[in-house]
């Protein structure tokens, strides 16, 4: 065909500058999957220790697709992860508003915050599973305890670095404490109450899994364990794939939220959010003259 | 009056409820520490309708006056009457503007002006109309749902001011409004703020740095001397309103001008 170039054909577009941005990506991991696959073929390396990738694309397709046993596992450790995150979460913002507004419960609770911190969430594993026992509970539980601490603290630093001005305005307005909480505390933490919670996402899953590891008997982190006690490492590296995905999912469902939820801190955002609210404002208040 | 201890030992000047004066203070002193001391023993008296100019270097206690004339802290001493009234807590009939534009981020222009109706629990579409004039009237026609971080700083003081007057006080406390902008920008929002204010019955205590801008919008120049902060004098700017910039070549403005200078003397 001669059909004339378009001006698109002629002028780099956005997508196609992603698109070769992206291509060098794609090139060097293929590259890096194919010298992997030729050492691993060739005799090179050894499966129980370092399977190569058609190994762990066999398992991965097993386990998704032939045997399909890890759909129950996934939602096992994905429920209590998001479970966990969720009370954790809500125990970590709801400390953290207490501390904001009353001084003397934040002198209470500081050296606590302290310990708790440097104390390595996950060393308590083994008294959880003693408290909540083999079950869900117990990795729900370590689940929110691992998660607790990113969202706590920066709730709390979010809320107590308020603007000096902003809060004389809203003095000299007459806002009571809870105008100035939800209409200029709360929403000026939002930005930094997001990235807490992302930490906590993490937290969750690294929670659940660890807790799946002592004992489990659903569970990716099981999953993971039977596969590597049974030396069957290129199992172990479909699990961790799996793992990695699911982190993935619910880190990019974060991202979405934050940055649906944060426009105001995103330039790309602001217009079209900007264009939505002089909608609503002259479908509610048409009668008033706007420019 | 008794003439008791205490009495003897602050001479407090009767204060005088002549029925135009607005704000009085008397031997006002504000200390935030044994030497620290931000304010010490100002009176004055400002009259309904005038615009007072604050100037002084930094540090000597501008702010903290404006700050106990809003009740936004504690006097040490002395007393602070707002219509006659001892100034204890915040005032909400006092409008405040910052050198920060200090809007909500999460708000476009008009629902930032609207603030203070929705804390006021005034919110009608008549108050609707007015904030959208009120931006109008500061020249942001067509940026009334934009947001704050979409407009330039210049812009965003003009918000900020269209917000002032939205509050519908008739005390304006302004702590260097347009101090962070570029000259040409300040010199025409100098300009829009004295024609709204002119056309209002608002009373203004405008602080700056600024000699020239103090004096140009100013029925009095209260001049300031730092450490401590203290009032060292009154200067009156007697020019008839409406004023233009012209008047600042003329050799009467430069007179009050390096008046004021001399006054200030080594602190500039």
């Amino acid at each position: 065909m001669t059909t004339a170039p378009t001006v698109e054909q002629l002028a780099p577009t956005r997508t196609a500058k992603v698109l070769k941005a992206s291509l060098k990506h794609i090139i060097t991991f293929g590259l890096i999957i194919f010298v992997w696959e030729i050492l691993g073929r060739t005799g090179q390396l050894n499966r129980l220790i370092l399977p190569w990738p058609s190994l762990i694309g066999a398992q991965l397709l097993d386990l998704f697709f032939i045997s399909g046993k890890i759909y129950f596992h996934f939602f096992t450790t994905l429920a209590e992860a998001v479970i966990g995150f969720f009370i954790g979460v809500s125990i970590g913002i709801s400390l953290a508003v207490g501390a904001a507004f009353s001084p003397r419960f934040r002198r209470y609770i500081a050296p606590y915050a302290v310990v708790f911190n440097v104390t390595p969430g996950i060393a308590v594993a083994p008294m959880i599973i003693a408290w909540f026992g083999f079950g869900w509970s117990s990795k729900i539980a370590l689940a929110a305890l691992v998660c607790f601490f990113p969202p706590f603290v920066n709730t709390l630093t979010a809320l107590m670095r308020t603007d000096e001005d902003a809060t004389d305005l809203f003095r000299s307005l007459g806002a009571s404490k809870r105008e100035y909480f939800w209409k200029l505390q709360l929403p000026n933490a939002i930005p930094l109450i997001f990235a807490g919670l992302k930490l906590a996402l993490t937290g969750a899953l690294l929670g659940t899994i660890v807790a799946e590891f002592f004992s489990a008997s659903a569970g990716v982190g099981i999953l993971m364990q039977r596969f590597a006690f049974a030396l069957q490492i290129d199992g172990s590296f479909a699990t961790l794939l799996t793992m990695s995905a699911m982190g993935l999912m619910l880190f990019t469902l974060m991202e979405v939220l934050d940055y649906r939820l944060v426009f105001w801190k995103r330039d790309s955002r602001m217009d079209s959010v900007s264009k939505k609210r002089a909608a609503r404002w002259r479908s509610r208040h048409g009668a008033i003259e706007v420019s | 009056m008794s003439d008791s201890a205490l009495e003897s030992v602050t001479p407090t000047p009767q204060p005088s409820f002549g029925g135009d004066v607005v704000i009085e203070a008397n031997a006002l002193t504000k200390a935030f520490s044994e030497e620290v001391i931000a304010l010490q023993g100002a009176s004055f008296q400002i009259k309904k309708g005038s615009f007072i100019s604050l100037v002084g270097p930094s540090g000597c206690g501008k702010s903290t006056l404006l700050r106990l004339a809003a009740g936004l802290i504690d006097r040490t001493s002395g007393s602070i009457r707002v219509h006659g009234e001892e100034v204890n807590e915040p005032r909400t009939d006092i409008g405040m503007m910052f050198q920060k534009p200090t809007l909500l981020e999460w708000r476009t222009a008009v629902e930032n002006v609207l603030l203070p109706n929705e804390i006021k629990g005034t919110i009608d579409d008549a108050a609707r109309r007015r904030a959208i004039e009120a931006l109008h009237l500061v020249g942001l026609k067509e940026f009334e749902f934009h947001f704050p971080r979409q407009l330039s700083g210049g812009m965003q003081q003009r918000v900020a001011l269209a917000r002032l007057l939205q509050t519908g006080a008739d005390i304006l406390l302004l702590d260097e409004p347009f101090g962070a902008l570029d000259e040409f920008t300040r010199e025409r929002l100098n300009i829009e703020l004295m024609r709204i204010v002119d056309d209002t019955p608002t009373t203004s205590l405008f602080v700056t740095h600024n000699i020239a801008e103090a004096i140009f919008l100013a029925d009095e120049v209260m001049v300031m001397t730092p450490r401590p902060g203290k009032l060292a004098r009154i200067v009156d700017v007697p020019f008839e309103r409406p004023r233009s910039l012209e008047l600042q070549l003329t050799p009467e403005f430069n007179a009050i001008e390096s008046e004021v200078r001399d006054l200030l003397g080594s602190y500039v």
